[in-house]
């Protein structure tokens, strides 16, 4: 029994390295060619991505719209890869840096660690870390970071004046020790709490679920059964986010008349479509912008490493606009004025 | 006279039954829904309808497994045989825009990878091992090559709500209200358990996962055997594999099936290789999952979330650790069986 599942774990490493070696490259249009890299003329972007996919509907891949828009904007050049295992996020960032690349985008607050120690290693690489807090000193290394909060607190406001049962929960795809997850869940609850009050309502507060594991994003199945766990307890607004657990959570809900959700990060009304029926926004985070204003400074020379905080906001009601009432679309448009200009305090920590 | 005896026939039957271990189990467990209720009827409800969907798919990928080892054939690919047929049958359905097509598509689709899993193993002898992880890397390439954003169900399948038994309070919402799959893979699993164990096709497979030379030697086909129950356990992958996509979640994504085959294989010897014990170990595992979730849903005690995250894992092993005893699997498991020659 246990030989056999010493062999399972053997074979399974190198089918992992197989199927890293076979998915890793895939490369993007060209305006300079990937052999030009490292030399004066080329501009050569690379993005490597967090565990998730680079089309993952969420964070991974609205950072490389950024970096194909960088690219195209820049005359350069932009190629991804998708890391398969958090042991080769070094190994992923070397392939770039080592082929001369100019900037590298690592996507994630799991591989801060690793563009730190690589920002030190390749003094001459500009490394964009999305969704990382730079607490270093390297001139090289810039986070791009996002008060998430505000974008929870936004959304949640609008749940509490869409919620009936008053029961409003939040799905999260990813532990509560990543920042940038537990700032939109908390910003969400704080939203709900502070739009309760507003009604003299004394909505529960909203409840929230943190996933952790090897498949804290990519878990579609359990974010649905999850969404339907809090469905079945009466609660109407759900915010689902993270990965595609949460786009999973998302399209469960839909399946619920009468229940709202609320995507994450970009606008997933056209990343999640079968979500339609009950997505009323999303909370965003300006992500491919705040990419290609990183790369622009690269490119410009003007890059100086330290902090890039990039700009949150609601996404679009899309067919909601028709249903959602009038005072209530002023008050979250009034809100996210305040919140947003630092008027109204979210409350969470940072 | 003969009444009288009869009932006592039955007396003495519940009484048995009454002092078995296995029925103590039972009570415990009755007892503490019972108590669980009464606390808090809406998150027992909840709870516990969680712990069929989050265990069913896991019971019916063991159900793969368990047809598979019984013959004599360790399938580590169920994870490739999910993926696969969740793909093939949010496409088809997609495209189609028909749920039906999409469904025996994924069924379909199952099957190849059972009967690509057959010909690797048992025509051409390859390492168990091998050929599982192979099949486990192709629908990994194959699906996420393909894969194309932008597609989506007309539907899912509706939950159908059985009438009169769906009101019954608590197992009305856990049991009778369900969607299609899950009744046809609950009763699948009985069927399979009664097949296994009551049958002729059950006592020949069985015979082959543990000694395949004399099923050989008693007139069985030991080749046909083995094909024919890796592909039909394919095809139950394959409803697997559309109970999430179809039934579950309603969408596709690369990786959809993050990992489920393989903790499947853990809950097949968790039920001790038998498909009513795999369908009690999924729904405990499915509870475990579903209390940690409604730990963090009430906020009622104060552990950080990777801890409770851990609770299904932990109660599995401390589970395992005070009741499994001694397992044993069928002994010619993972072994190419060659017939031997006068």
């Amino acid at each position: 029994m246990f030989k056999k599942f010493k062999k399972i774990a053997a074979v399974t490493a190198a089918a992992g390295l197989l199927g890293l070696a076979l998915s890793a490259c895939s490369s993007a249009e060209k305006a300079t060619t990937e052999a030009d890299c490292g030399t004066e003329k080329a501009f050569c972007i690379g993005l490597v991505t967090d565990i998730g996919k680079v089309d993952d509907k969420s964070f991974n891949q609205s950072a490389w719209e950024g970096a194909q828009q960088a690219a195209t904007e820049n005359n350069g050049f932009a190629k991804y890869v998708e890391t398969q295992d958090p042991k080769d996020y070094a190994a992923n960032i070397a392939l770039f840096a080592d082929a001369g690349y100019n900037a590298i985008v690592t996507v994630g607050f799991l591989m801060a660690e690793a563009t730190t120690i690589a920002a030190e290693k390749y003094p001459d690489v500009k490394f964009i870390g999305v969704d990382q807090f730079n607490g270093g000193a390297s001139a090289n290394y810039s986070g791009l970071i996002f008060p998430e909060d505000k974008a929870g607190f936004i959304v949640g406001y609008l749940g509490g004046y869409l919620t009936k049962t008053g029961k409003t929960a939040a799905i999260a795809g990813g532990p509560d020790s990543i920042p940038p997850v537990r700032k939109f869940i908390e910003g969400f609850v704080a939203g709900v709490e502070y739009a309760s009050q507003e009604q003299g309502k004394s909505y529960p507060k909203a409840s929230s679920v943190y996933y952790t594991g090897a498949n804290a994003f990519n878990d579609p199945a359990w974010g649905a059964s999850t969404a339907q766990q809090y469905l079945d307890q009466d609660v109407d607004v759900i915010f689902s986010a993270g990965g595609k657990t949460g786009n999973g959570g998302l399209a469960r809900t839909a399946q619920k008349a009468g229940a709202y959700c609320i995507g994450v990060d970009t606008d997933q009304w056209g990343t999640v479509p079968e979500a339609q029926a009950c997505l009323v926004t999303s909370a965003m985070k300006l992500i491919p912008q705040g990419v290609v204003a990183l790369i622009g400074q690269v490119k410009a020379g003007t890059f100086a490493g330290g902090n890039f905080v990039g700009d949150v906001g609601a996404a679009p009601y899309h067919d909601f606009d028709a249903t959602i009432p009038a005072d209530v679309k002023d008050k979250v448009a009034a809100l996210t004025a305040k919140i947003i200009s630092g008027e109204v305090a979210t409350g969470v920590k940072q | 006279m003969l009444r009288l005896q009869a009932v006592g026939a039955v007396i003495n039957m519940m009484t048995t039954a009454l002092r078995s271990r296995k029925s103590l189990y039972f009570y415990i467990v009755v007892i503490a829904i019972a108590f669980a209720y009464s606390v808090n009827s809406v998150s027992t409800v909840a709870v516990a309808a969680s712990s069929i969907t989050f265990g069913l798919p896991l019971a019916m990928a063991a159900m793969v497994g368990i047809m598979c080892e019984r013959t004599g054939v360790v399938n580590i690919g169920i994870e490739g045989t999910l993926l696969t047929s969740a793909f093939f049958g949010f496409f088809v359905a997609a495209l189609s825009q028909n749920l039906i097509w999409g469904l025996l598509a994924a069924i379909a689709s199952g099957a190849v990878t059972g009967l690509l899993l057959a010909l690797l193993t048992v025509s051409w002898k390859m390492d168990q091992i091998i050929a599982g992880t192979i099949v486990n890397i192709l629908a990994t390439g194959l699906t996420s090559f393909f894969y194309k954003q932008g597609y989506s169900l007309p539907a899912i399948f509706p939950r159908w709500s059985i009438p009169g038994l769906s009101d019954i309070p608590f197992l009305g919402r856990v049991f009778f209200q369900s969607g299609p799959i899950t009744y046809f893979g609950l009763i699948l699993i009985f069927v399979l358990y009664v097949a296994m164990y009551h049958t002729a096709w059950g006592l020949r497979t069985r015979a082959i996962g543990e000694y395949p030379s004399s099923a050989e030697t008693s007139g069985i086909s030991v080749k046909k055997f083995k094909y024919i129950n890796v592909v039909i356990a394919g095809a139950f992958g394959g409803l697997t594999g559309a109970y999430l996509t179809l039934e579950l979640v309603g969408s596709f994504d690369r990786g959809f099936s993050a990992g489920k085959g393989f903790t499947a294989l853990a809950i097949m010897i968790f039920g001790r290789w038998n498909p009513i014990g795999a369908l009690l170990a999924a729904i405990f595992f499915g509870f475990a999952q579903a209390l940690a979730n409604q730990l963090m849903i009430d906020g009622l005690v104060a552990i950080p979330g990777p801890f409770i995250n851990m609770l299904p894992y932990v109660l599995t092993i401390v589970v395992l650790a005070f009741s499994a005893g001694k397992v044993r699997g069928p002994a010619a498991a993972g072994q190419p069986y060659e017939r031997e020659q006068a």
